[in-house]
Parts: C-alpha cells; sequence; structure tokens
C-alpha cells in the first residue's frame, strides 16, 4: 500500500511538472466546448482538434462545460491558468453575452485572448411547407402586413436563431411573434408540423429539412450562395439588407505568452487547410475561414465589432437573462 | 413486398461478422458503463459517442444504437439492485424493482426487466420499419396545446404512483413541479430560484436529482439500521421466474410495449411518460393493487417494456424528419453529420442500406442484448451480497464522477446533497420520492408547452378545447378523475349497506 | 411521541408549507404577469399556493390523526454529516486538487460513515475505489479529467 501511495506521490510530481512557454506543448491540450457533445459547436471542434493536435505534437482532449448559454464554460476558461493548455471554442455567443446577462463573471474583449476564427457557419431562413409567402420578398411583405399574426420560432434566448429573429425584425422594423423552444430540435419539430411559421437557423441543422422539402426555403444570410443548396438566394440578392453567421473561434486566458498563442494560431491555420476539414465542413454547408482570418487581429475585430453590433438589437428587443 | 426487401437490405449489412461484433461491442459497454451508478443512457452515449468516430457511418450508428438500449438496460439494472435510477424512466422501474430485490426476487426482477425489454424492442423495431411515416405524420399533429394536455393526463394518472397518502404524493409532485422551474426562464430569460449562480442557469440535472432523494437518501436510510443488518440482502431467493412470475408478467408486458410505441413517437416529451403512464395502468387494473410498491412484479414489467418500446419508436423522428427527440438522439444527430450524413427525411432515400441496416440492427441489439443479460443476471446478485458498508462508498463514488462527468459542473454533487437531505427528511417522514422525480421532469414541459400555446393561440385559452386531440386528452383527464372518486363513492355506499345489514 | 397526532404528518405538513412560502416568496419577485401572458414568475406562484394548501391540509390531518404506526426513528447524525461532507469536498476540490487526491478523501468520508468501519478500513477502501475509479474512468473511458489538479503543481 504505501509502495501505491509513493507511486501515486511521483506520477503526480512527474504530471505537474510544468514546462516554459519555448517547449509547449508538453502535456495535452484541452479545448472546453461551451455545449454538449454532438452539437454544431462540438463537431466543428473536433473535426479540427485532430490536425491541430498533430501540428502541435500533443494530444487535444475536448471538455463539455455546459450551462447558461455557454457562459460558464467561457467563465471557467478565463479563470484557468494562462499557460495555453486550456482552449475555448466559443461562437457568436461570445459577443452577445455581455448584453445578454448582465452580471457576467468576465468581459469577452479583456478576459480572454484571441487565437484566430475557425468557419462562419451561413444561416438560412426558412418557413413551414405550406406557408402562404414564396419568396423572401413575399414573406417581408406578409410580415408587415400581419405584423404579430406571425410566428417566429428561436431555439431559446442566446441561440443563433434567436439572434437571427431579432436581426430580421430590426432589418424589416416589425414585431412578430417570438416563440421560444428548449433547443433547435423541438423548434423545428413544430415548424416541419406547421404548428410555428418561420424560423432562421445554422444550415447545420436545416439543410436535411430543405433537401427534404418538408421546409420553404427563402434566403441563406451570407454574402455567397450555398454550394450545398445552389438554387438559394442570398438574403442580398433577395432585397433584404442583413446578414449574419455564426463564427467559431479559438480563445485562451488574457495574459498567455505570446509564443504560446502563435503557436496555437499556427496550428489551427494548419488545421484549417487539412482537406479532410475542408470536406467536412463543406458537409455542414460551411467552410473554414480564410487563413488570414485565423489570426488573433481578425478574431479581436470580429469580436468587438460584433458586440457592438448586437448590443443595440439585444437591448431593443428588451431581452436579458438577468 | 417492398417492406421484405428493404429489411433483406437491412439485415444483409446489419448481418455481416463486422457489424454484428460491433453491435455486439456497443450493447456490452453500454451496459457496462449504464450500469454504473449516477451515469444514465445520456450520460453513456456521450462518453462513448468519441469511440465510434473512427468507424464507418453504418458501423458506428450501429454501435451507438447498441450502446443506447445496452445503457438503457444497464440503467435499469442499478434502479433494481441499488434504488438509483438513471433516467425518468428507470424511476418507476426502481419502485417496485428494489421492493423486489430487498425481499430476495432481484433475479426475476432482472430476468422480467431483460424479457419484458427484448419483446418490447421486437415489437416496436418492427413498427418503426412498418409505418414509421404514418407514425410521425400524427406525431406531427402535436402541438403545444397537445403536449399541454397529454401531460396533465399524465399527471393525473400518476397519484397511482403512490401506495400511502394520495395528498402527501401530490405535495411531492408539486415539490417536484417547483424544483423543475430552477433555472433560466426560457421566455424572458429570467433566472428562478439560483440565487444568481450562472451554473444553476440550465437547471438542476435530473441525474443530481435521482442520486440525490433516491441513491443517498436510501444510503442514510440504510445506515439508521446498521447495527442490526449487515448485508443489503441476506436471502437471494431464485434467479428465474416462476410459472406464476410468467402469468403475472405477460399481459404487463403487452400493454407496456403498446403504450410506451406509441408515446415514444411524440419528440414533445412523450416519451418521459411512457413508463409513468405503464405503471399506472397497471396499478388501476391489477388484481392486487396493494401488492404495487411493495415488490409487485408488474410493476416491474410494464414500465420496462414501455420504456424499452419508447426507446426504439424515438427513433421514428430522428429517421424520418432528422428530428431528434431528447438527448440522446441530439447526440446521434451529432453521429450523423460527424460521419457526413446529413440527418433529414432523404437518409431513407439516399443511404437505404444505412437505414434499413439500423432498424435491422436494432433487432439484433436487443437480441445480443437479452443473450448477454439473463447469464449476467446472477453476477448481479452476487453484488448485493457484498457488505453494505463497503458497497455504499462505491455508490458515492461512482456517483460523484458519473454526476460530475456529464457537465463538469460542480453545482450537480451540491444539489445532490441538498436534495438528499430534503428526500431523506421527506422519506422518513413517509413521504415518497418517485412522485417528486416525476414533477420534476413534468414540471418545465408543462410550464413551456402551456406558455407556448397560449403564444401561439395568442392569449387564447379556448385553443386547448378548440383543437381536436387536446380536447380529447383533457376529456380523458376528466373521465381519470371521476373513475378515480368513484371507488371511493362506491366503498360508501357499500359501507352504509353493510351497516344496514 | 406521547402525544395522539401524528408527528410525521404534522413536521411533513410544516415542511411543505416552508417550501410553499420560500417558493412563493421568491417567485413574487419576478414578473408575475396574467393569465393570458404569464411572465416568469406566474406558474411558480400557483405552484407555491397549491403546495402550501396541500402543506395546511396535510398539518390539520395530522392533529386529527392517530399516532404514527412506526415511530420517527433516529438519525445517522454522523453519517449524515460525513456523507454530504465528502460530496462536497468532491465538488469543492475536484478542479484544483484533480480526481485522484479528491475522491480519495471524498470516499474515505464516506466510507467512515458506517459505524462498522475503522479508520484503517476506510483508508483501504478509499484506496482501492480511487484506483478502481481512475482505472475505469480515466484509462478505459478516457474522460477528460485531470487526475491531479492545478492546486498540486508547484
Amino acid at each position: 500500500m504505501k509502495k501505491l501511495v509513493a507511486a501515486l506521490a511521483a506520477a503526480a510530481a512527474l504530471y505537474s511538472f510544468s514546462a516554459s512557454a519555448q517547449d509547449y506543448p508538453t502535456q495535452p491540450i484541452t479545448i472546453v466546448v461551451p455545449f454538449s457533445a454532438g452539437g454544431p459547436t462540438d463537431t466543428v471542434t473536433r473535426l479540427i482538434a485532430e490536425p491541430m493536435g498533430k501540428a502541435l505534437g500533443q494530444s487535444i482532449v475536448i471538455q463539455n462545460v455546459t450551462g447558461a448559454g455557454g457562459t460558464v464554460a467561457a467563465g471557467q476558461v478565463a479563470k484557468a491558468e494562462a499557460d495555453g493548455y486550456t482552449v475555448l471554442m466559443h461562437h457568436i455567443g461570445m459577443s452577445t453575452a455581455p448584453t445578454l446577462y448582465k452580471n457576467l463573471p468576465y468581459n469577452p474583449l479583456e478576459d480572454f485572448a484571441t487565437v484566430g476564427l475557425v468557419t462562419e457557419v451561413p444561416m438560412t431562413i426558412i418557413g413551414r411547407k405550406d406557408f402562404e409567402p414564396n419568396t423572401l420578398q413575399e414573406l417581408v411583405d406578409y410580415a408587415k402586413a400581419n405584423k404579430e399574426k406571425v410566428t417566429y420560432a428561436n431555439a431559446g434566448i442566446g441561440a443563433a436563431s434567436h439572434l437571427c429573429g431579432m436581426l430580421f425584425m430590426e432589418a424589416i422594423d416589425t414585431q412578430l411573434t417570438t416563440v421560444p423552444y428548449q433547443g433547435t430540435g423541438p423548434a423545428l419539430t413544430d415548424l416541419v408540423g406547421g404548428q410555428v411559421d418561420f424560423m432562421c437557423d445554422q444550415t447545420t441543422n436545416t439543410t436535411g429539412q430543405i433537401k427534404g422539402g418538408q421546409v420553404k426555403a427563402y434566403a441563406v444570410t451570407t454574402g455567397e450562395r450555398l454550394a450545398s443548396l445552389p438554387d438559394l438566394p442570398t438574403t442580398t440578392e433577395a432585397g433584404l439588407d442583413m446578414q449574419v453567421s455564426v463564427w467559431h473561434g479559438l480563445y485562451v486566458p488574457a495574459g498567455t505568452p505570446d509564443d504560446v498563442v502563435q503557436k496555437l494560431t499556427a496550428a489551427l491555420q494548419t488545421a484549417l487547410k487539412d482537406q479532410n476539414v475542408i470536406d467536412r465542413f463543406a458537409e455542414l454547408g460551411t467552410t473554414p475561414v480564410a487563413q488570414e482570418r485565423a489570426t488573433p487581429e481578425a478574431h479581436t475585430e470580429t469580436l468587438s465589432s460584433q458586440t457592438e453590433l448586437w448590443k443595440p438589437i439585444i437591448e431593443a428587443a428588451g431581452v436579458s437573462a438577468n | 413486398m417492398d417492406l421484405l426487401a428493404n429489411l433483406g437490405l437491412g439485415f444483409d449489412t446489419a448481418l455481416t461478422l463486422n457489424n454484428i461484433l460491433y453491435c455486439f461491442v456497443g450493447v456490452l459497454l453500454g451496459t457496462l458503463v449504464g450500469v454504473l451508478p449516477g451515469i444514465g443512457p445520456t450520460g453513456t452515449v456521450a462518453i462513448l459517442l468519441p469511440i465510434t468516430f473512427t468507424f464507418e457511418p453504418v458501423t458506428a450508428l450501429i454501435m451507438l444504437a447498441g450502446i443506447y438500449y445496452g445503457a438503457q438496460y444497464g440503467g435499469s439494472t442499478t434502479a433494481i439492485l441499488i434504488n438509483l435510477p438513471g433516467e425518468s424512466s428507470s424511476a418507476v422501474t426502481a419502485i417496485d424493482g428494489y421492493e423486489m430485490a430487498k425481499q430476495g426476487r432481484a433475479g426475476p426482477a432482472l430476468a422480467t426487466a431483460a424479457l419484458g425489454s427484448f419483446f418490447a424492442g421486437s415489437v416496436a423495431t418492427l413498427l418503426l420499419a412498418v409505418a414509421a411515416p404514418p407514425l410521425v405524420n400524427i406525431a406531427l399533429k402535436f402541438g403545444s396545446a397537445e403536449y399541454f394536455s397529454l401531460i396533465v393526463l399524465g399527471l393525473i394518472a400518476s397519484v397511482a404512483l403512490a401506495h400511502g397518502s394520495i395528498i402527501k404524493a401530490l405535495a411531492m409532485i408539486v415539490l417536484g413541479l417547483l424544483l423543475g422551474m430552477v433555472g433560466q426562464d426560457l421566455y424572458s430569460g429570467q433566472p428562478r430560484f439560483t440565487f444568481g449562480f450562472f451554473e444553476l442557469y440550465n437547471g438542476i440535472n435530473f441525474v443530481s436529482v435521482a442520486v440525490g432523494v433516491f441513491g443517498v437518501a436510501e444510503i442514510l436510510r440504510n445506515l439508521e439500521s446498521e447495527s442490526t443488518r449487515t448485508v443489503l440482502v441476506s436471502k437471494v431467493e431464485n434467479l428465474w421466474l416462476t410459472k406464476e412470475d410468467f402469468r403475472r408478467i405477460v399481459s404487463p408486458i403487452l400493454r407496456g410495449t403498446g403504450l410506451g410505441s406509441i408515446l415514444g413517437v411524440l419528440p414533445g416529451g412523450g416519451h418521459v411518460l411512457a413508463a409513468f403512464a405503464s405503471y399506472s395502468l397497471e396499478k388501476k387494473l391489477s388484481r392486487n393493487e396493494a401488492e404495487f410498491g411493495k415488490g409487485a412484479i408488474e410493476g416491474v414489467a410494464g414500465p420496462e417494456s414501455a420504456n424499452n418500446a419508447a426507446a426504439q419508436t424515438s427513433f421514428i423522428p430522428l429517421l424520418t424528419l432528422g428530428i431528434p427527440a431528447h438527448p440522446v438522439m441530439a447526440l446521434m444527430i451529432g453521429a450523423f453529420i460527424i460521419h457526413g450524413i446529413t440527418p433529414g427525411p432523404n437518409v431513407l432515400t439516399d443511404e437505404p442500406a444505412l437505414f434499413w441496416g439500423l432498424i435491422a440492427s436494432m433487432w439484433i441489439g436487443n437480441f445480443l442484448l437479452v443473450v448477454l443479460n439473463l447469464p449476467l443476471i446472477g453476477i448481479w446478485v452476487k453484488m448485493l451480497t457484498i457488505p453494505y458498508r463497503m458497497l455504499f462508498p462505491a455508490i458515492v463514488a461512482f456517483a460523484c464522477i458519473g454526476t460530475y462527468s456529464i457537465g463538469l459542473n460542480a453545482f450537480d454533487i451540491y444539489a445532490i446533497v441538498v436534495l438528499a437531505i430534503i428526500g431523506y427528511v421527506l422519506i422518513k417522514l413517509d413521504c415518497e420520492p418517485a412522485p417528486l422525480l416525476l414533477g420534476f421532469v413534468l414540471g418545465p414541459l408543462l410550464e413551456e408547452h402551456l406558455r407556448r400555446a397560449m403564444i401561439i393561440s395568442r392569449g387564447d385559452p379556448m385553443t386547448f378545447i378548440e383543437r381536436p386531440i387536446s380536447a380529447g386528452l383533457l376529456a380523458v383527464a376528466a373521465l381519470a378523475i371521476v373513475l378515480s372518486l368513484l371507488p371511493s363513492i362506491r366503498k360508501k355506499r357499500e359501507e352504509v349497506f353493510v351497516e344496514e345489514d | 411521541m406521547t402525544s395522539q397526532k401524528s408527528m410525521k404528518d404534522l413536521l411533513a405538513g410544516l415542511i411543505f408549507i416552508g417550501f410553499g412560502l420560500a417558493f412563493g416568496y421568491a417567485s413574487l419577485t419576478y414578473e408575475i404577469g396574467t393569465a393570458l401572458r404569464m411572465g416568469p414568475g406566474y406558474f411558480p406562484l400557483i405552484l407555491s399556493g397549491v403546495i402550501l394548501l396541500l402543506g395546511v391540509v396535510i398539518f390539520v390531518q395530522s392533529l386529527a390523526a392517530g399516532p404514527d404506526e412506526i415511530p420517527l426513528g433516529r438519525v445517522p447524525w454522523f453519517g449524515l454529516i460525513l456523507l454530504t461532507g465528502g460530496l462536497i469536498f468532491f465538488g469543492v476540490t475536484v478542479r484544483g486538487l484533480g480526481l485522484a487526491p479528491s475522491l480519495f478523501v471524498a470516499t474515505f468520508m464516506s466510507a467512515f460513515a458506517s459505524e462498522r468501519t475503522s479508520v484503517v478500513g476506510a483508508f483501504l477502501l478509499a484506496t482501492a475505489l480511487t484506483a478502481i475509479c481512475i482505472l475505469i474512468f480515466i484509462w478505459a473511458l478516457g474522460l477528460s479529467l485531470a487526475v491531479t489538479g492545478p492546486w498540486l503543481r508547484f
């Protein structure tokens, strides 16, 4: 028994031996995913983790820390040691949290250093199969005419579908009836079942239903058409000035040494060139960001401009989590 | 016959040596992990999901499905042996299953669960193959108004869960409903009863409630009488079912299968109700109603069959619409995506081998499950003869890690402590924990659907009566109340007659 | 209990009344709304009212009911404190100390909660269980939990 204890102690001492930033990484790196395993953000993370680990010469471990729209995970990483071994994957929610949650225990812009953007997942505006309007313009006219008789489904406070809906209502300057759901699954079920009129969600969640003809698709919310849905016009083409995508990025706690961040950025850029990553992203209806966007500078720029963009929209909609 | 050709294709795919092997590995791993206290099916699938990433899509999904029902069965095993349900559905199994175990009849209880699950799984899988599209069309008719009425009916029927005071059971249901309100309000974002902790925004974890009010509270109960009892079960009677047992479980299994198959198709909370509904039904129909809650084998047979049937038919919304009915199905969607398959109605036409292979493998998986588990019963029952003072720290250790590993949230552990104390005190005061758990699971759904139905109808409560399915369900609920009052009226009348005689 | 009333029901009634008051009080701080446009406080407030009412009924009935058939019995205070203390310790330290030390202390405390387990016995049991758990969860299942945490790094 004594031997075992001694061995345990020795192992612990070995394990906890920390190395300087130059040798980074000397132990497995943890990427914290703020949502549960199997969701879109988790999928994106797992796809890039393997090639990133290869580039860094260390294995990457994925941890799913769930709760409060991803703020529990972000709070944990903000408090973690700034040694580059704890990395956070987060999406657009990073820029909306400060407005949605008034007592947020961290500041996204100050408590984190950015590593780089990963991908920008487009969103699609879709309606129930028997919904009257057939094009985006008809939808806008219909919404303006019927106002709060029109129901818009979303996947809960702070979800991408919630943000897209707020943006849509702002763009057409009309208040519709918002129907929140506990996640995308139930919202999509009710849309397919014709219980609600329309919604807007990530291509990851909607491509299958659009292709299967179970919902009517109106537009994709990015500047370019999608390879997976080439017939679907963009919002701009359809005459609506509104663009939104669910961007994902990697973060480390503020104070992480610059050369460590550089190594992570380089690994991310390598991973985004990986053919398997490109292929799988395409199946998700998205692409890796361009190399110059997978940098701390571009990421910080996106984070701060998005934080500015969402603040007035969320405040105007009068939603707040506390 | 299209169906035969399709099933032929399915079995062709599923019966390759490789796929059988991985189906078996999935079922085995699922059972072994699911049997750990504090880890339910959702936890098991989440933990084992990454293992499947490296396989071929068909193989991966077959294995994952195997893991899922393996875990489901493993969860029932823990519910029966140590009163620790891993998922809401097995909470019902714990009521009579654990009583049976304490009486030395863990063997028959486990065998009933295995046989009932196998039968229900086979029937529900067939249903899935034959009637998935029409069933899903019915499911899509269910909007929030219908779900609200269904849950009301479920809550009224569930009073049968109690075997003691009905009014205490009602109070426990309401307490469960209130505990279910903890967390961020879906509609306004307002955090409720969270004391300002972000960690509580997602609400209290189901596993924490189950481990607290069932597992740890039960350990405290056992510590009371430690000086007189050293092992949980002193005598173990036969491992297998008697003829009488067989006679008693046949109808409950049939009814449970039917009920579970139907409720499982409903993505908005139907599968949650399956086991509870089956238990209530069996108790009402049984001639030995008094035995329920004290180790009635029907109370294991019905809910276990319902539970497993619902587990199979809950694949229907996933496979036909690409929409997940519950967290496990959401994980499956993730697996589809990782393997480059876009889940949705096109899976059936684009990937027929995968679709039918998965269905065929479900049947094979259920078969392997029963083959695997019947011999294991002896080992599980042996575990009960471990001295209790060694068994319970193990339960605590596994429950700690299991609960923590789900979301890496320490609050899930603190919730266990609070709920264990509440549960222990209330159980000591003869209040039963099962109704509390039911309320906890259904509470958020009840509020969510009620408020959503009102938003969609724009504040018109008539929506519940104007929609025919909803009205029908509410009528049945009203009938159930009348029927439950009748016996007491009749009894009083009989008493009067007795006096006259 | 010498009094001619059901102590169990009396206490249960009081507890439910307590829950009703506590939840009801908290619900009042949220927006209530109306029956047609419910706010976040509406549903919990109604439930609090119901449980309060049920609590009162149980309380009143207890005064009329006879004494309990089975008395309340003792509370294993020692076990209760050690068991819950162990769980809390685990929750507080699992991130900082890591799984192995945190789990070891937690299982040691809960093992010692049994009157029949000695210090040595609890120590052996805790060591064995910690080893088994690490084997199962870290080695076999590959959970991403640190075996030793940052508090132990130098």
